[in-house]
């Protein structure tokens, strides 16, 4: 079985079928997803931004960082839902989107710079904690982080208009 | 209000919304953009409010937290109400005709109303506990500016 028709018959589920053909369902769907985003992307952009030393400097990194991830990570889990059900309707057209696969791509790319920021530098926080700009390591970090979801974004927006 | 019709007339003939128009990628393109400072402006909020329900940065007096985030709530602004005037010049007469969009700039009035004159004022506070007037402004802008975002995506969907 090839992924695209594996994609075909998730699209042509009952539950696939129902949301891409229901008039208020797809679009409370769409739209929690994109105001969503304010909740994960846009948390993520101060605790990015901390890590770069742009803002709160006199503020401890764990600080700022630890206090908002819980938040952050509602703000993800409820994008990661409510992003299933999406593809879960158009699977078929989203495996063929170019935007699509570029979007899954850079989200794996996302996940490993985040993974590797909290195994790799994030560990020594103690010694930098109170660095009014922090070590290249983490800037990199952060700013892969914010090219990354600004990408993401973009393919996301896309994609929507590619699919009709 | 179709007083109003000759002025999004206007706005449909304008040079900008033909340019706009005349360029299939322009729309989406500027549309991206409006969605990223979207992220932004509500994600500044976001924090801000957090902060003053007492949810994170409780060591940082309200003023401190909407000081740092000040430059980057307003920049995201600007971006959306440029990218916003942009979108709405090229198809100025479709809007006319779309409640969400009615709804919107309803919804977009108030918040900035209530922010620049209102609740702009209630994160100046020294305090590192916000008063019960606080927090609901708080909540209020919060509601107001996610109205906007929401009747916003409305446009596409519902008309």
């Amino acid at each position: 079985m090839s992924i695209l028709s594996m994609c075909q018959w998730l699209q042509d589920t009952d539950i696939g079928t129902s949301i891409r053909e229901s008039v208020w369902i797809f679009p409370i769907i769409e739209s929690t997803h994109v105001l969503a985003l304010s909740i994960s992307v846009g948390l993520l952009l101060v605790s990015d931004l901390r890590l770069m030393g742009y803002i709160m400097k006199r503020r401890p990194v764990s600080e700022v960082y630890e206090q908002i991830k819980p938040w952050m990570f509602t703000g993800f889990s409820i994008m990661t839902i409510t992003g299933i059900f999406l593809f879960w309707c158009q699977a078929a057209k989203a495996y063929n989107s170019i935007f699509f696969k570029t979007k899954v791509i850079l989200l794996i790319v996302a996940a490993f710079n985040a993974i590797a920021f909290e195994r790799g530098i994030y560990r020594k926080v103690d010694k930098w904690d109170n660095a009014l700009v922090p070590p290249m390591e983490a800037r990199v970090a952060a700013w892969a982080s914010l090219v990354l979801w600004a990408a993401i974004i973009t393919c996301g927006r896309s994609m929507a208009y590619t699919l009709d | 209000m179709p007083a109003l019709i000759p002025f999004f007339q206007w706005c449909d003939n304008t040079m900008i919304a033909k340019a706009i128009r005349s360029w299939q990628m322009a729309f989406p393109i500027i549309e991206n953009f409006h969605l990223l400072a979207l992220t932004v402006l509500l994600g500044s909020l976001v924090v801000l409010v957090l902060r003053q329900f007492g949810l994170i940065y409780k060591a940082q007096p309200i003023w401190e937290v909407a000081t740092a985030l000040r430059p980057w709530n307003h920049w995201s602004l600007a971006v959306m109400l440029t990218s916003g005037t942009l979108l709405f010049l090229s198809e100025a007469m479709k809007c006319y005709d779309n409640t969400s969009f009615r709804v919107k700039m309803l919804f977009l009035f108030l918040a900035l109303l209530f922010q620049f004159t209102i609740y702009n004022r209630t994160v100046a506070s020294q305090d590192k506990v916000a008063p019960i007037g606080g927090k609901v402004a708080a909540a209020v802008a919060l509601c107001l500016w996610f109205g906007v975002g929401l009747a916003g995506r409305a446009i596409g969907f519902l008309g």
